[in-house]
């Protein structure tokens, strides 16, 4: 799976989670909560929207990611 | 018409009704669901599962080891854990004692910890082990081990009802955290009114503490109430992990806030009703307003929704709605054991279950209880003829008009909240061309635009708000409407924060 793959999918799961966002503007340098205004709770839907859809987990104790390509970095080393 | 007590009596079969007794202290409640529920399973971490029986068997240990403490009685224990076995068994185990319990938020950093030991006095503190660090500072309190318990066991004490049983932080979002103190008959009768939800309820329930043991929601209506009731209660000390595993875990009761139903609706839009694990019957919903949208989402699914009110200052439960389909605005029905009256449009609610008073705040306490025993909410209400409860807004938010005039942003909201086109709103006070008026902020709800042009959006919420007003007196009606791309600033339960 590639990471331009990975963003396509998390796209998706972005328009549900934050239905208002334009996700042509969204980028792996996009910030989750600054710019897409994840809070703590809606961060825990992503996590978990994320590991189905891609079908790993996130592991215990990493810090939280701040971009959406953090996020795509995450699944592909998840996945690996 | 039924009065409140019928209302409540009657949601449960007569036999299971005159099964559960009130019963006003802790000591008595430990002591009772051990033997009536015996051989019932009553908690679970996935790894081990412990019937009634043991779960009492394991209390009784748990208190041997603080009794050996050799603190007073009534001395102040924290509990300082996520929502793990250890933490049930030692709230059970210190109230039953006849100590005094306090839950810390499994968030708390380290200087928090150290300035609420020394604020309420805490003789005693334990601990998760990886919270452990965050102790090392603490002097003059026993820190100890989450997981410590004696071989042998210690009886339930004699407590007088009217002791002080546990301490909830409140109001600690914003500026000094505040200690309720809520007596064993305050608790119990919050614990007791947590039986009350429509059908059987004995042994019929697969519970997740999802929600924080630090709040009397999550610990009255999430735990001791699955006690109460003889169900089974899975803990959860990672709620993003524990949602993950509701297909294994299969939960058929929710007690959570609006924002974990808006995530599960979420999960369940992307992936399926089956992702709730296909059992869930029933969402017991607190802490905010709980938007149609989501009630639709879950009654289409088959899962009955109750939502409720209720503050840390009465024992969690004041009113509780299981007619949501019928009465969909409504917080409900005033839970027994409990005297309201509303005075100038605010709710005073007197009873077993409201608190003694702020710990060592005076001052606050005098604010909030009269001297005959009223506490004053702070919510405006309405009572329909039906002796449905609503509330119009909190006393902390008026608005008050140039002609003197009060509006409560919460009654203009509503509306807002009834469109399924709304996600959020707000209504604040602001200024147009230098004068005050009314403003809203709307969030959309932008599915239901179905890619229609953002001109659109906008288009539909204004004529929406002209809707509205035609509704509204000229002097309440809202003069200022913006349609926001971005969500609101959010606080932890994800109600809209009011800035």
């Amino acid at each position: 799976m590639t990471k331009e793959q990975v963003l396509d999918g998390l796209k998706e799961v972005i328009a549900v989670i934050r239905p208002n966002t334009d996700l042509t503007h969204v980028t792996y340098e996009t910030e989750l909560v600054r710019e897409l205004g994840i809070d703590s709770l809606t961060m825990m839907l992503l996590a978990l929207a994320t590991e189905e859809k891609f079908g790993m987990r996130f592991p215990d104790g990493q810090a939280l990611p701040v971009t959406v390509g953090e996020v795509c970095d995450t699944v592909l080393n998840a996945r690996a | 018409m039924m009065t409140n007590e019928e209302y409540f009596h009657s949601m449960l079969p007569k036999e299971e009704f005159e099964r559960i007794p009130y019963l006003p202290t802790m000591g008595q409640f430990v002591n009772w669901f051990t033997r009536e529920y015996a051989d019932m399973p009553a908690l679970s971490d996935t790894v081990n599962t412990f019937t009634y029986a043991q779960l009492g068997q394991r209390v009784a240990r748990r208190r041997a080891f603080i009794e050996g403490l050799g603190l007073p009685k009534g001395a102040h224990i924290a509990i300082f854990d996520r929502n793990s076995q250890d933490a049930i068994e030692l709230f059970l185990a210190v109230t039953s004692a006849g100590y005094v319990a306090m839950n810390f938020p499994a968030s708390l950093p380290e200087m928090a910890v150290i300035g609420s030991c020394m604020k309420f006095d805490i003789a005693a503190i334990f601990v998760r082990e990886e919270f452990m660090p965050l102790t090392a500072k603490l002097q003059g309190v026993k820190v100890l081990p989450a997981a410590s318990i004696a071989e042998t066991e210690a009886p339930a004490a004699d407590i007088d009802p009217d002791s002080p049983a546990a301490i909830f932080f409140t109001g600690g979002t914003t500026g000094q955290p505040k200690g309720a103190v809520l007596s064993h008959r305050a608790l119990m009768r919050g614990n007791y009114n947590a039986i009350f939800k429509p059908g059987k309820v004995i042994g019929q329930h697969r519970y997740i503490a999802i929600l924080p043991l630090s709040h009397v929601f999550g610990l009255i209506a999430g735990t001791m109430g699955c006690f109460y009731t003889g169900n089974l209660l899975f803990t959860c000390e990672d709620m993003k992990a524990t949602i993950g595993k509701f297909p294994m875990l299969k939960p058929t009761l929710l007690v959570i806030v609006p924002g974990i139903c808006d995530i599960l609706s979420g999960l369940v839009k992307m992936y399926g009703p089956q992702f709730l694990g296909g059992n869930l019957r029933m969402i017991i919903s607190g802490a905010a307003n709980v938007p149609p949208r989501l009630v639709d989402i879950f009654t289409k699914l088959g899962v009955e929704f109750c939502f409720g009110y209720g503050l840390t200052e009465t024992a969690n439960l004041t009113s509780a709605n299981a007619d949501a389909v019928t009465h969909p605005t409504s917080i409900g029905r005033i839970y027994p054991g409990q005297e309201t009256k509303v005075v100038d449009g605010e709710l005073w609610v007197k009873g077993d279950n409201v608190f003694s008073g702020y710990y060592k705040d005076p001052v606050r306490t005098a604010e909030a209880l009269t001297e005959d025993g009223w506490l004053r909410t702070g919510d405006l209400v309405r009572f329909d003829e039906e002796g449905y409860l609503y509330i119009t807004g909190r006393i902390k938010n008026l608005i008050i008009l140039s002609n003197g005039e009060n509006v409560s942003p919460e009654s203009l909201e509503e509306p807002f909240y009834a469109d399924p086109c709304v996600r959020d709103a707000m209504v604040k006070e602001d200024e147009l061309n230098g004068s005050q008026v009314i403003a809203v902020e709307i969030l959309p709800f932008m599915p239901a635009f179905d890619g229609k042009p953002w001109e659109a959006v906008e288009a539909y919420m204004n004529a929406l708000v002209a809707k509205i007003n035609a509704t509204l007196p000229s002097t309440h009606q809202i003069r200022k409407v913006t349609v926001r791309t971005e969500d609101f600033k959010r606080t932890g339960s994800m109600k809209v924060a009011r800035v």
